[in-house]
């Protein structure tokens, strides 16, 4: 770092100045600088970054929206409920493109407007569309109920949950004004971006576990452990909720 | 399953397609890794990709904070019980009274990543006007001030050339501007101040 100093402005303190230095000054100046550096309120990490930032940054923001849907392990475990029993790309790149469309269409609407939602509240509705899908992937509708609800509306519709937990976090983030809505849009194609190469891995483990004789027993058992980890997830949220209210 | 169809084993991916994309992931993560996430998360660009996407500078920005937290952590623990030695040793006094004029005017340049503080020593209650402007460049700033267990912070920007405003400090302490140049260019800041402070605290 380099010192900055005065330039010699400092008009009025130069008389006092001059009494200090002689009696030890120099020493309480060192103190101070010590005592006072980086004495404000740091944020680190990603936060930290984007606040310090502003004007157009679009590869940066493109690879935060990547990072934050790799690192999303809810989002990745409903498009793996959502993948599960898709077999051909073309209902792969159906389906993961009505969520892509659902997601977009609140984060970039909910951060542009500020639709501030309790982050703890969209959390455990994110956890529950992990539970629903899992739930719909084991038949439970239509055993329940003799009826089984549109795969491709739930979708769609779980895509903009999705997006609104994805706006409230990135409120959390304070994007510069300066800039935003090319930011915006960049971390929105990270975010597609993010989702594309988890997809990637996923379809890879799925494809050669759909090639084993036992997929179709261990798949009930799969998406039963889905739910459990959906509804933890939601309970979770709902704890976190309660305590920070 | 119940809701879809049972694989047929000709519908899948063949073991041979499934091997070349396992091939492909891991050498992409790996790419990935060296390229992309080593320099966005630690500024460490051993091929340079990063520096050209300008992943790096976010790397260096997001370790120079984690460096600053650290600091922070070590130099005012959970009580930030050093207040006492600002309030004892931060005394570069100036005699100033409130007039109309300004009765300090200080001048500092930034190099592009450089920050520095300063803040004005004020008992509680007291009133600090001010008027800055930067050239150069935009700057941010964060005008604040803690003491013990308490703390405030009056205003935050980034990407701005000039403010002016005033505040009434809830505390003793110093009070005053966290400043960095977040911009690619040198800049200097010209800063007016009048009010009821004991002196000017400088750090770099």
């Amino acid at each position: 770092m380099t010192i900055n100093r005065f330039d010699g402005s400092a008009r009025v303190s130069h008389a006092i100045r001059d009494v200090l230095i002689p009696t030890g000054g120099a020493l309480a100046m060192l103190v101070a600088f010590a005592a006072t550096a980086h004495a404000h309120d740091v944020t680190p990490g990603d936060a930290g970054y984007i606040q310090e930032i502003f004007g157009v940054h679009i590869i940066p923001f493109i690879y935060l929206g990547a990072k934050h849907m790799i690192t999303g392990y809810d989002h990745i475990l409903f498009l793996l409920g959502v993948v599960f029993f898709l077999y051909h790309m073309r209902d792969v790149a159906i389906y993961v493109t009505l969520f892509a469309v659902g997601h977009s269409v609140t984060m970039l609407l909910g951060v542009w407007f500020g639709w501030g939602i309790n982050a703890y509240i969209i959390d455990a509705i994110i956890g529950l569309s992990v539970v629903y899908k899992a739930l719909d992937n084991l038949g439970a509708f239509q055993r329940w109920f003799g009826f089984q609800p549109d795969t491709k509306v739930a979708t769609l519709v779980f895509g903009l949950f999705h997006g609104t937990g994805l706006a409230s976090k990135i409120l959390e983030y304070q994007i510069a004004e300066d800039g935003l809505l090319a930011n915006l849009l960049a971390f929105n194609v990270g975010v597609e971006l993010g989702q594309l190469l988890a997809l990637f891995v996923i379809l890879i483990v799925m494809g050669y576990w759909r090639r084993s004789p036992n997929f179709v027993r261990q798949a009930s058992f799969a998406n039963i452990i889905m739910v459990f980890l959906g509804v933890l997830l939601t309970y979770q949220q709902i704890a976190g909720y309660i305590a920070n209210t | 399953m119940y809701n879809a169809p049972q694989p047929k084993l000709e519908d899948l991916p063949t073991n041979a397609q499934l091997r070349r994309a396992t091939v492909i992931a891991v050498i992409g993560a790996a790419a990935i890794g060296v390229m992309v996430y080593l320099p966005a998360e630690y500024g460490i660009d051993p091929t340079g990709v990063g520096s050209v996407l300008g992943l790096t500078e976010m790397g260096e920005i997001k370790q120079q904070l984690e460096a600053e937290a650290e600091a922070d952590r070590l130099l005012h623990g959970d009580d930030a019980s050093s207040s006492l030695m600002d309030s004892v040793f931060g005394l570069f006094v100036s005699a100033a009274h409130a007039q109309e004029a300004w009765t300090d005017e200080l001048t500092f340049t930034l190099e592009p990543g450089a920050s520095t503080e300063v803040k004005a020593t004020m008992e509680a209650g007291a009133t600090l006007t001010y008027a800055w402007v930067a050239t150069g460049g935009r700057v941010n700033f964060d005008l604040h001030a803690h003491a013990g267990s308490e703390a405030v912070t009056y205003e935050k920007g980034r990407g701005q050339t000039s403010g002016e405003g005033s505040f009434e400090t809830p505390f003793a302490g110093d009070h005053g501007w966290f400043w960095r140049n977040r911009d690619d260019q040198p800049i200097t800041v010209t800063l007016q101040l009048r009010g009821d402070y004991s002196g000017i605290v400088w750090s770099d």
